[in-house]
């Protein structure tokens, strides 16, 4: 394929694109029917995709070639008749990788924008198949490169062209699973540290009613992903629950600061409450939960997968013990408002982390869970959820409450942020596919005898 | 105790915080129920919540699971009968329906499983058929196990409850709902005789309904709208019924014939009866029973007593659903939901429209079709005491309706018809007999007064007259125990006139002219004379003429003054028209025919002539009341004409013995009856004056009378011939031997 180079040369941008998307087409094609295993889009044909489609200099010498914003336009427009019209899911696929699978070089930052603009497009016009290809890039795609693109997305819709929203809106019936990635994306992006990094009110609106109507969206990446353990590294979760969780609990801290803000700037916007939308998320995320233990046992998968992460919890709780303490401190006369908003951070917490653990999503003993939780203040709810039910309650019908560490299988990590554990795949079966300790020895556990009565039982 | 109170905490959060942000309480409810899965309160509450949103899919499956995992919880069993209790409602509010909503989110197998035992816990028993019948309609094979119980559950439950009428709540589930069930099921044997049992008891029921009467407080309802017959008759139309027991729209039975047939189709299929399966109409099926009953003689055994009960059951429900038809179109206002509009009642009485006809011509008919005996009176008297006589009188006999009145004609008389061909198949053997019977002894038939009314129609028809009388006799003992169903509204009073119409009519027929006339005039009073001659249609004028009629047809008479009154007065006449023209000389009769001859004039005008020819033989006649009631203008001149010297001269005592003085020829009088009068005034001065002893003054008399009495030419004959029925009322009857 390197020979065509030359008769690229000649032509002007927009029809030497062409030129080569129509080729790449070919050799793919190709590819895909010599069987070869697998099928790898060679070094020469990259470097022609990152000259005449990406336009990145080839070297220091040579000026790039630059496009009009118009050929611009006709190019994505070829490109998305391109994948619209390749009716073979593979030859698709690897069309879409030779193009946007990022390389580690200079061209990455083209690629980007390029996938930016064809994402975004593929949304207004409605086409499926870039929108699947899309899906399955944001799973095999660095989480930052993925929060990008989720940025880019959410500034097209959400922030430069008001009224798009209904668009973006019904890509969760066009590509649930492009749809699912996007929310894994988004909720990994704006974790409310900032107000930056605060979802618009449209995007959360948008979100709420997608998992309102249908809960299961949010795990259809995990339902539709055969789980080999092959995860790319620092790839995004494989369901936006994490990030749900941190978006729910933190919440009332941080549309508290905005609306401080807000009355300190004088600008009295009269934009509707995000209270209840948080509150029907919680809900509906309390809610997605409970469907685990079915999934996860059809997969059998109940207690070696950890959908959610001790380590990011564990985060969100020295965030939280630290925001809070922040929010002691400002208000001197510690108002009731503040004291009832802390409450119901503390509150979504412990039913986060109950229904999570109950439900098999969390897997670990109530004993971590009071070590990641040791420096919030105090919640009658978490209080009961650290300490656990009453356990002579005696009935016959009681199911396993939560995972127990000593159950006869061992977890796996879902997650691929340990790069250092070798990863086992194709065989789940018995065999642990990773060495995860029961207990977290990192976190420092409070003594706690279970046997003696919890000291710090609600007070009715 | 330490996991009660954490409980308690729990849904006390949740319930402080459900007004303001429902979510949140839920997600407590959750939280509290992955540490306390057992907890009975959390999971109650979580229902609870979804109940009064309404929202069916999740407060089913809320509910699903407390069923499967608190079976023994009271709570729950409250709520699931009051669930079972909106399935057996037809409330159409929007809580009822999310609760049946609710209910049909739940699987089959717990549907079965809490219908079953909400039944065991049920005690009332109605309460406990329907929610048992709630499993049978939902779960087909559990009617093999249940349908039969339920069944005799609901039969034992009418006689245990002491219900006065098979109209009642248990009957009606058990027929419309359970039976259907029942035998339609082919998984299951019954006996013959359940079958037949089962029959009986559902076509005692669908008769039972459709010839229930009105009720008795919306009856009143109606005749205070008015008072008038007519209103009282629009309110029954849309009036509402209710079975005791039962709510409005389930006291609702559509198409009961029809929901009979259909019994009696899946019946006489299970019990293999003869004839084709799908019994098409109930005209129909009395054809093949008939077929059927020349076939029973030769029959024997099981064969013969199967052969016999299909067509007595058969011909019954014909007989009872023809009789209907037949009383529903006499006597509409019997029954609720028969439509009263179009007419009132109707009166099977003895055809009169040839009571004009020659004398002669009618004693020739008479004695054709009725033996008659020479009396010692020498009156002829039609007799028929015999019933056998009048059983073969019967047959063929005419029924005369006017059809612009009756519109439905030829369907009543065809249903009048076919109810009597069952009847006679019914008696035509004594198995079928004594099976019928037994049917009506059980049914207590003799307390139907519309059935009644029937067969008192039947047995005039038969001419069995005397039977008749004493059926109508019996009927008004019927009528008389239900005094509430007597209205103020004058319709007990029309009931009344009914049969004694009916009763005048039988006792002219068995030739008791006396009792006739006596019963007549006392309907007459109670009439208000039409204020208007009827106009004739002129069919009825065309029959009567063009017909021979041979004198014992029949005829339905509305039951209204304007068409009774002029029934009275022919009736009259032809219990008087007889004695008038026999050979003896009764100058008081022939006086009230000529009075009742003015009706209907000049239908009676050959009559009339009759009758003069009659008093020229007699060469005199005396009657007081002539100027007091006869105002025809013919029959004025043929009078005046008798006294002169061209008429014959005849003696007429027609003043009563004062009489009144007028000097002059009335201006009002035409030239040619001044004439008339004042000529036999001078022939009476001129030959009579003292051979009769008739002084002047006397001629006088009559010429003024007569002069008065051409002028009254113009009254309403109808007020005439009423006052004379009610003011020589004793003198009639009297007249009549």
């Amino acid at each position: 394929m390197g020979d065509i180079r030359q008769s690229l040369l000649p032509r002007d941008v927009l029809s030497a694109a062409k030129e080569l998307l129509y080729h790449l087409d070919i050799y793919i094609c190709n590819l895909v029917q010599s069987g070869r295993q697998p099928p790898q889009v060679d070094s020469k044909t990259q470097e022609l995709v990152e000259e005449f489609i990406l336009h990145a200099p080839k070297d220091r010498n040579t000026p790039a070639r630059r496009m009009s914003a118009l050929q611009e336009l006709q190019l994505l427009e070829i490109m998305c008749s391109c994948f619209q019209e390749q009716s073979r899911d593979t030859v698709r696929q690897l069309m879409f990788s030779a193009l946007f699978s990022l390389q580690g070089n200079q061209a990455d930052e083209s690629r980007m924008a390029l996938l930016g603009k064809l994402v975004s497009m593929a949304i207004a016009v409605g086409r499926v198949p870039i929108l699947e290809c899309a899906a399955t890039w944001l799973q095999r795609t660095h989480r930052v490169y993925c929060v990008r693109l989720a940025q880019v997305l959410v500034d097209d819709y959400c922030s430069m062209v008001p009224g798009s929203v209904p668009t973006l809106q019904n890509i969760h019936s066009a590509s649930p699973r492009f749809c699912c990635q996007f929310i894994t994306a988004v909720t990994t992006l704006y974790d409310l540290t900032t107000e930056e990094l605060t979802p618009p009110l449209e995007l959360l609106q948008m979100i709420v009613s997608w998992i309102q109507d249908d809960p299961r969206l949010v795990l259809i990446t995990f339902l539709n992903t055969p789980l080999s353990g092959n995860q790319p590294i620092s790839s995004l979760d494989v369901t936006p629950l994490g990030g749900l969780v941190r978006w729910c609990v933190k919440a009332p801290l941080a549309y508290r600061r905005d609306k401080k803000q807000a009355l300190t700037n004088g600008t009295t916007e009269s934009k509707p409450e995000v209270g209840p939308l948080f509150s029907a998320l919680h809900l509906s995320l309390l809610q997605v939960l409970m469907l685990l233990p079915n999934i996860l046992n059809e997969k059998g998968l109940y207690g070696r997968l950890a959908l959610l992460q001790m380590e990011s919890l564990a985060a969100l709780t020295s965030d939280l013990s630290r925001l809070l303490d922040q929010a002691d401190k400002h208000t001197h006369a510690s108002s009731a408002d503040t004291r009832a908003l802390s409450q119901l951070v503390l509150d979504r917490l412990a039913q986060a982390l109950q229904v999570a653990m109950a439900n098999g999503a969390l897997l670990c003993s109530r004993e971590d869970l009071r070590a990641i939780c040791s420096r919030l203040p105090h919640n009658n709810l978490l209080q009961l959820v650290l300490s656990g039910p009453v356990m002579y309650y005696n009935n016959i019908h009681t199911p396993p409450l939560a995972f127990s560490p000593h159950a006869a299988h061992s977890p796996i990590a879902s997650h691929p942020t340990h790069p250092t554990h070798p990863t086992h795949p194709a065989h789940p079966g018995h065999t642990p596919l990773a060495t995860h300790a029961s207990s977290h020895p990192q976190y420092p556990a409070q003594p706690f005898m279970t046997g003696m009565p919890f000291p710090f039982r609600p007070s009715h | 105790m330490s996991a009660q109170k954490d409980c308690d905490f729990l849904v006390k959060r949740a319930r402080e915080l459900v007004s303001d942000d429902p979510c949140a309480a839920k997600a407590w409810l959750i939280t509290a129920r992955t540490l306390y899965p057992a907890d009975f309160n959390i999971q109650y509450e979580m229902y609870i919540i979804e109940r009064n949103a309404e929202r069916t899919a999740s407060a089913g499956r809320l509910l699903y699971d407390m069923f499967i995992n608190f079976p023994d919880q009271p709570i729950v069993w409250r709520e699931i009968n009051v669930i079972t209790a909106a399935l057996r409602s037809d409330s159409q509010d929007k809580h009822a329906q999310f609760l049946r909503g609710l209910f049909e989110t739940l699987p089959g197998r717990v549907q079965c499983e809490m219908l079953l035992k909400a039944t065991e816990q049920c005690f009332n028993t109605l309460e406990k058929a329907e929610m048992l019948l709630l499993l049978l309609k939902r779960f087909p094979e559990s009617v093999v196990q249940h349908g039969v119980n339920l069944g005799e559950t609901l039969l034992d439950a009418e006689v245990s409850e002491n219900v006065e009428t098979p109209v009642n709540c248990f009957r009606k589930l058990f027929v419309c709902d359970v039976l259907p069930l029942v035998i339609n099921n082919m998984d299951m044997r019954l006996p013959a005789s359940l079958m037949q049992k089962y029959m009986l008891k559902a076509a005692e029921f669908y008769i039972g309904y459709v010839t229930r009467g009105p009720s008795p407080d919306v009856q009143i309802q109606g005749s205070q709208e008015g008072g008038s017959l007519k209103s009282t008759a629009v309110s029954r139309g849309s009036q509402r019924y209710v079975i005791d027991g039962l709510s409005e729209k389930s006291s609702v039975v559509a198409e009961p014939w029809e929901r009979l047939l259909d019994i009696l189709a899946v019946v006489g299929a299970r019990c293999e009866w003869q004839g084709d399966k799908g019994q098409r109409s109930y005209v129909d099926m009395l054809q093949r029973v008939k077929e059927l009953c020349r076939y029973l003689p030769s029959l024997e055994g099981d064969t013969r007593s199967r052969c016999c009960s299909q067509v007595v059951i058969c011909a019954a429900l014909v007989l009872f659903r023809s009789a209907f038809l037949y009383v529903s179109a006499v006597q509409p206002a019997l029954f609720q939901g028969v439509n009263t509009l179009s007419s009132g009642p109707w009166i099977l009485v003895e055809d009169l429209s040839s009571v004009y006809n020659d004398v002669e011509g009618e004693r020739g008919a008479v004695k054709h079709a009725h033996k008659k005996r020479k009396l010692a009176d020498g009156r002829e008297k039609t007799m028929s005491s015999d019933d056998e006589e009048g059983l073969g009188k019967g047959r063929g006999r005419h029924i005369l309706v006017n059809k612009t009145d009756m519109p439905s004609w030829s369907e009543t008389l065809e249903s009048f018809r076919t109810a009597r061909e069952s009847w006679d198949l019914l008696h035509s053997h004594d198995g079928l007999e004594t099976e019928f019977k037994k049917i009506c002894a059980s049914w207590k038939t003799d307390n139907w007064l519309w059935f009644r009314i029937f067969l008192s129609d039947m047995i005039i028809y038969q001419g069995q007259y005397r039977k008749a009388l004493s059926s109508l006799h019996q009927m008004a003992a019927v009528q008389q125990p239900q005094p509430g169903q007597q209205s103020p509204s004058g319709q007990g009073s029309l009931e009344h006139h009914r049969a004694l119409i009916q009763q005048a009519s039988c006792h002219y027929a068995l030739g008791e002219y006396r009792m006739a006339c006596e019963k007549l005039l006392d309907v007459v009073g109670g009439l208000v004379p039409p204020s208007q001659e009827p106009t004739k249609s002129p069919e009825d004028h065309g029959r009567v003429k063009n017909k021979t009629r041979k004198g014992n047809d029949l005829r339905l008479l509305p039951c209204t003054s304007k068409a009774v009154l002029p029934f009275c007065l022919q009736l009259m006449l032809a219990c008087f028209k007889l004695r008038a023209f026999t050979d003896s000389h009764d100058d008081l009769s022939l006086g009230h025919v000529v009075v009742l001859l003015q009706h209907d004039w000049p239908q009676g005008e050959m009559l009339f002539l009759k009758t003069v020819e009659k008093i020229c033989q007699q060469g005199s006649f005396q009657y007081e009341n002539f100027f007091n009631y006869v105002t025809n203008i013919d029959m004025l001149e043929e009078f005046a004409y008798l006294r002169t010297p061209e008429g014959g001269r005849i003696q007429l005592e027609l003043l009563p013995n004062q009489g009144m003085l007028i000097k002059n020829p009335s201006p009002v009088l035409g030239v040619e009856l001044n004439t008339l009068l004042l000529q036999g005034v001078q022939t009476m001065d001129r030959h009579h004056t003292v051979t009769r002893g008739i002084t002047k003054g006397v001629k006088e008399d009559f010429r003024l009378a007569m002069e008065r009495q051409v002028s009254r030419c113009g009254e309403n004959l109808y007020s005439v011939l009423h006052r004379f029925c009610i003011n020589e009322k004793i003198i009639i009857i009297q007249s009549l031997p």
